[in-house]
């Protein structure tokens, strides 16, 4: 056995005696840089998210001011457009979208009504406790509401910065790439 | 890996830092061919930072990588029509070049056992280096290629035993 160990390590001691080949600086800077791009991409979901809390915010504001209206919601496209494909188009969205929103909330009544029952709790995930507002981000993951998932993510994460989501809950709600 | 996929990314530079020797050596030596090494290695890592998501604490991350790793090296020798078989006291001819490293050099037992270890089976190769270069355990070894810890087990001892002999029989 013992016999048997020695001659292990001798294999493995020639082994490393080989060298120790280690990747070009070149090869290291683009895997990093790629690292670096891949969260940059967080930026334009999060701006998104400011967008829509915003559209939440005047949206309650002006529901309060008229108790006796329709409640407005928004329309289900606002909430399921796919996401960006480039960073000029990020930057240009947001912009886009509440425009969006505003001529939804005029023009299409209909799907607005059916999208209540979705999108009415929308709003009220900003006033959430962190611990449910969680909750709700998992629930649209099971409901297969991934972008919403992901712009609530993303909007959480802006909310409570230095909130630390335990592991078992994290691999839950965040985003699957 | 959990802090990068939180969005920070000087975790993924410690983790890269903490990795990226032995990852290499590993597609390395498996493949031979540098240009296709370095392609190979850097599609790895970019599958890491895609799949980051898919991190759970729940598998080492020395693990997660080497299978990822692994599949991506699957997929390199199906493309080739190769597999990563198990030939187990099999006769295999060296008929790939190997090029030791320059420390090699002067050393004809260390030639002999790069020239050994490039001419054995994909699956005891590839079990060696994990063995060698990730420092895996059978365990994990197994949990990596998919097998179990009994067939990582003989692949790393047939695998000792080939690369000993070519030592030995210079």
């Amino acid at each position: 056995m013992m016999a048997e160990q020695e001659r292990d390590e001798e294999v493995s001691a020639s082994y490393h005696a080989l060298g120790s080949e280690e990747p070009s600086a070149a090869l290291d800077a683009a895997i990093l840089a790629a690292a670096r791009r891949r969260r940059l991409h967080w930026k334009g979901p999060v701006s998104i998210a400011a967008v829509l809390v915003l559209a939440v915010g005047v949206t309650l504001r002006m529901q309060r001011e008229r108790p006796d209206a329709e409640p407005v919601v928004l329309a289900p496209q606002v909430m399921e457009t796919p996401p960006p494909a480039s960073p000029a188009r990020e930057l240009a969205r947001p912009v886009q979208r509440a425009a969006d929103a505003a001529s939804a909330r005029a023009a299409a009544p209909a799907a607005q009504a059916r999208s209540r029952g979705e999108s009415a709790a929308k709003p009220a995930e900003d006033a959430l406790a962190p611990e449910a507002w969680l909750e709700r981000i998992v629930e649209l993951r099971k409901a297969g509401r991934a972008w919403e998932a992901d712009e609530s993510f993303a909007a959480f994460k802006r909310k409570f910065p230095d909130y630390r989501i335990p592991d078992a809950m994290l691999g839950r709600v965040a985003p699957a790439q | 890996m959990l802090a990068y996929r939180q969005g920070d990314a000087g975790a993924f530079e410690t983790l890269y830092g903490r990795h990226k020797g032995p990852l290499y050596r590993y597609v390395l030596r498996s493949l031979r061919e540098r240009a296709q090494a370095e392609e190979l290695y850097q599609e790895i890592w970019m599958r890491v930072i895609e799949a980051r998501g898919r991190y759970t604490v729940q598998a080492k991350f020395t693990t997660w990588l080497y299978a990822i790793a692994h599949h991506r090296l699957v997929d390199h020798w199906r493309k080739r029509g190769l597999q990563l078989v198990d030939l187990e006291g099999a006769d295999t001819a060296a008929h790939r070049a190997y090029e030791p490293e320059p420390r090699a050099e002067g050393r004809e037992d260390l030639r002999r056992l790069a020239a050994a270890l490039a001419a054995l089976p994909e699956a005891q190769r590839e079990t060696f280096l994990l063995h060698e270069e990730a420092g895996m355990t059978l365990a994990e070894i197994a949990a990596a290629t998919g097998t179990n810890e009994e067939a990582a087990k003989s692949r790393l001892r047939y695998a000792r035993a080939s690369l000993r002999k070519a030592m030995h029989d210079g």
